[in-house]
This record gives structure tokens, C-alpha cells and sequence, in this order.
């Protein structure tokens, strides 16, 4: 028995696992040699591939409707609202990683307003502005382009908070539908940002009639300063999976997505600054848009809020307010594993964000 | 792959660079509650910004010197001929003949997702507490 026990042993190759790491490890190694020097020779990636038409071009704004893709679709169109620090085509990165190619499969007619660096011209564009100029203009071109009176509005982290600011404003304007992805109202919460923000160490001011137009470069620098190693770590994982074609791809496909980020108004920069950041009046209910007191208790459509559970820019505590401060009656608010970007685009939103957003939308759209 | 008792130098390094990356994030945003630390970023961004407007004046002038367009100037030209372009595109008839018709408004939900609460307007009923949900998926995960 001892002798047969004996010859198994010898007949096991030794530590086959440690071989076969070892030649993957080798392997892996010769590939990211070779693909490290095409990725510096690498175009940037191509995103937002989804047949689209502009429909409306205006200064920083730009409209598209995104052509459809089924045979019949839902009667209320859909008018996404990209926040204004960056491109739309996170959400539509590439085929498969693309909500608007899904909602467009799942029946849906798409619309969205995406934003360009705004123009010198443009310098003293305020919230006012976004809200009660260029999303009305919008829906009024989505209602003549669509035939429908009826349009769902749907915004994006600053674009869900200027859709709910415009909602709250114009309460029988058309928006039949409103939904939200990670919108901050309760500004107290983002601590960082708040910090950053403080008079006693930032005079607003100063910079935007320095500047005018906010760079990108600082726009950037304020998201990055609240996960500061994260750029570095994020390149010695770039370079850890050079050998991997499909993480090489999702990777630069965010990272230009990041590097996009777009300037800011200075007129916008500041009002957030000093009344969002500063003053919290969208939670106190003290902001004030063309004169008038913003009260989210005046939304009375159906309203979906999608929070990310481990959203570093807007936590979801700065979230959580806005289903409880909306007058609807027909309202809820998802909370789902996932970071401020990974919610919306991405392998996790594929799997858990588009089918929540789809089968709300379903009986609300016809 | 199967386990094995000896440790995976490289899924080691992984794990202490996720680790690292946590704690170098923790320990700046921690000490971000320093207004001096605030006041000398800003101070350096300002800094900065000022050397980037004054270079960009310098290159600027250079570049009206030499009779030459700045590289914003020709990015503002680009984009004020594409809005041109799409404009024509939305003016001029399609070469391929009338515009394709569009699928009709018709589409109803499946049967099991056709119903959503349904609120009659001006029902005196009171407001429903929000529904908060929180997936299943979410509890008891870590970051994704």
C-alpha cells in the first residue's frame, strides 16, 4: 500500500500550478512588450458609434436623436441630459457597452443633449440658462421632431439635477417622465468638494474674472483630487493587463472619456460654488433660477433615482434626498452596487442598471 | 487555475496595489480637512493658471505677429464650419431619395411589466412614502 502510495507520488509532475503560472507570467510578459509600443502609436479610441443625427447645434449645446433600431416603438420619446463637466458618449461607449444601443433594441426613440466646451461668448452662462433656456428649447425640438407632446427627461449626475430643477420650475411642461442618475441635492455631503469650495481658502471670484471660461485641466483636477492615487494605479493596472485586449480597449475608452472632461462657464462655475456648494440651497430650498424659489416638492411626474452605492463624487447620502423631497406620488429610488461612471456604462450597468431603467420605463412610455 | 500552496507573487503585488491605492486615497482626502493644505493647492493652481494665460498671451501675440491663426482659433473655425455642414445636411434632400419612414408609436410593454402603480391625477389620496430600494446584488458586496 506504502509502495503504491510511493509510485503515485513520483508519477505527479512537480508543482504543475507554479509551471503553468510561471509560462503565463512569460507569456504575458512578451505580450505587454509588444503591445505597450502599439499602444503609444494607438489612435484614439473610436466611441459613440450609434447612428445618430444632430438635430440642433448651439454654442456649448448639441442635440442628436439616435436613429431607431426596432420595428415599433414606445410612444413617449426619451431626452437624456448629459451634466455639462463631460461627453455623452459615456453612455455610448462602443457596441455592447452602449445604453443608448440598448435602449434603442429595447423599443425606445432617443434624444440627448450633449455638451461641447463652451465658447468665450459663453463665459457668463448660469444655471438659469441650462434650465429654463437650452432644456425647454430641447424638448420643444424633441416635441416637433417626435410628433409627441409627451417626453421622458432623463439626467445624468448635474444633468439629473438640472432636469429636476426644470421639472420643479415648469411642472406642467412636458415632461411626462423623470428620471435620475446619481444627482447630488444635499451638497453637505460632499465633503471634499466642500472643502475644496470653502471662502476661506478659495475666492471663486477672483478666478472666474481671471479666467472666464473654468479650464478643463481644473475641472479635472477638483474630480481627481478626491481619489488622488487612483490615476497612478489605474496606469500600473494598464500596464499589469497590456496583454489583455479587451481591458486595454475598456481602459482608454474611459480614459479619454476622463481626459474630455470639458471647461465650465465661469457664470456656472460660480453659482455652483458659491449657492450649491457653499449655501446648499438646493436642499435648503433657498436656490433661486430666474427668480424663482426651486421646490422639488412642485415635481409631480412619475420619478426613478438610480444611486450608486459607492459613488465617490456624489455619495449616496448627498442623493438619498430627492425621492423624499419630490411630490410624487409614483416614485423610487434604486440603490446599486457600482462607482459614479460604472452605474451608467460598463459590464455591472449592462447587467443591473439598463434592465432596472428599461422595465420602469416600459409602462411609462406608452 | 488550481490552488497551490505557494503564493502568487503577481496576485500578491495586485492585491498590495489595490491596498496601497485605498490608503494613499484615505490618507490625502483625509488630510484635505487642512485649510492650509486647501489654501496652498489653490494657491498652486493659480500659479499654474497664471503661467498658462501669460504663455499663451506670449504665443498669442507671437502668433498675430506672424500673421498666423492660434490653435483655438482654428478649432473654433472647425467647429463653426461642422455646425455649417450639419445644417446643409439637415437642409439639403437626402441623395438616397425621401427620409426613411420611422417605426411607429404603437409598442406596448410584455404583459408582466405593463402596469406601473397607477396614480388617477387629482385622487385626494395621500402621498406614498418613497419606495427605496436597495438590489439584492448590492447588499453584502464589496466596490464592483
Amino acid at each position: 500500500m506504502a509502495e503504491a502510495a510511493t509510485k503515485e507520488k513520483k508519477e505527479k509532475p512537480p508543482e504543475p500550478v507554479l509551471a503553468e503560472r510561471l509560462r503565463l507570467e512569460v507569456e504575458r510578459a512578451v505580450q505587454r512588450s509588444l503591445k505597450g509600443v502599439e499602444l503609444f502609436a494607438a489612435p484614439p479610441p473610436t466611441v459613440g458609434r450609434t447612428a445618430k443625427t444632430v438635430l440642433h447645434r448651439r454654442g456649448t449645446l448639441s442635440l442628436y436623436h439616435y436613429h431607431a433600431t426596432a420595428d415599433e416603438i414606445y410612444r413617449v420619446p426619451l431626452l437624456f441630459v448629459m451634466a455639462p463637466t463631460n461627453k455623452a458618449y459615456i453612455l455610448d461607449l462602443a457596441p455592447g457597452q452602449s445604453l443608448m444601443e440598448f435602449l434603442l433594441a429595447r423599443g425606445y426613440d432617443v434624444y440627448m443633449m450633449d455638451w461641447d466646451a463652451p465658447s468665450d461668448a459663453e463665459r457668463d452662462l448660469k444655471i438659469d440658462d441650462y434650465v429654463l433656456d437650452f432644456i425647454p428649447d430641447c424638448l420643444r425640438r424633441v416635441q416637433q421632431d417626435s410628433g409627441e407632446h409627451d417626453v421622458t427627461l432623463i439626467g445624468y449626475c448635474a444633468g439629473g439635477m438640472l432636469s429636476a430643477i426644470h421639472v420643479a420650475l415648469l411642472p406642467d411642461g412636458p415632461a411626462k417622465n423623470l428620471v435620475c442618475f446619481t444627482t447630488p441635492v444635499d451638497f453637505s455631503k460632499m465633503e471634499l468638494f466642500r472643502s475644496m469650495a470653502d471662502a476661506k481658502v478659495f475666492d471663486v471670484d477672483k478666478l472666474v474674472e481671471s479666467v472666464g471660461i473654468v479650464p478643463a485641466d481644473l475641472v479635472r483636477a477638483g474630480f481627481d483630487s478626491l481619489r488622488p492615487a487612483s490615476r497612478i494605479a489605474g496606469q500600473l493596472r494598464l500596464w499589469d493587463n497590456l496583454w489583455n485586449d479587451e481591458f486595454v480597449k475598456g481602459f482608454r475608452m474611459m480614459e479619454r472619456w476622463g481626459n474630455e472632461t470639458l471647461p465650465l462657464p465661469g457664470g456656472y462655475f460660480r453659482q455652483t460654488v458659491k449657492e450649491l456648494l457653499r449655501g446648499n440651497a438646493l436642499f435648503q430650498g433657498t436656490l433661486k433660477i430666474g427668480g424663482r424659489k426651486v421646490e422639488l416638492g412642485n415635481i409631480k411626474v412619475p420619478f426613478l433615482h438610480v444611486i450608486a452605492q459607492y459613488d465617490h463624487i456624489v455619495p449616496p447620502e448627498c442623493a438619498h434626498p430627492l425621492v423624499e423631497r419630490v411630490g410624487s406620488r409614483d416614485k423610487e429610488e434604486v440603490v446599486l452596487p457600482g462607482g459614479h461612471v460604472s452605474i451608467a456604462a460598463g459590464a455591472n450597468a449592462v447587467k443591473r442598471m439598463w434592465p432596472k431603467l428599461d422595465s420602469w420605463l416600459q409602462g411609462r412610455s406608452t | 487555475m488550481a490552488t497551490s500552496l505557494i503564493p502568487d507573487p503577481f496576485q500578491m503585488w495586485r492585491e498590495a496595489l489595490t491596498k496601497l491605492e485605498g490608503n494613499a486615497n484615505s490618507l490625502v482626502t483625509g488630510s484635505m480637512d487642512s485649510q492650509e493644505l486647501m489654501r496652498s493647492m489653490h494657491q498652486l493652481s493659480a500659479l499654474s493658471l497664471n503661467m498658462q494665460q501669460a504663455f499663451e498671451k506670449a504665443i498669442g501675440g507671437y502668433l498675430a505677429r506672424v500673421n498666423l491663426p492660434s490653435r483655438k482659433e482654428v478649432s473654433e473655425l472647425a467647429a463653426a464650419l461642422q455646425r455649417v455642414e450639419d445644417k446643409l445636411d439637415r437642409l439639403l434632400p437626402d441623395g438616397a431619395g425621401p427620409a426613411a419612414p420611422r417605426p411607429p408609436r404603437t409598442r406596448r410593454p410584455p404583459p408582466e411589466e405593463a402596469a406601473p402603480p397607477a396614480v388617477e391625477a387629482g385622487t385626494p389620496t395621500p402621498a406614498k412614502p418613497a419606495r427605496r430600494t436597495k438590489s439584492a446584488a448590492s447588499r453584502g458586496r464589496r466596490r464592483s
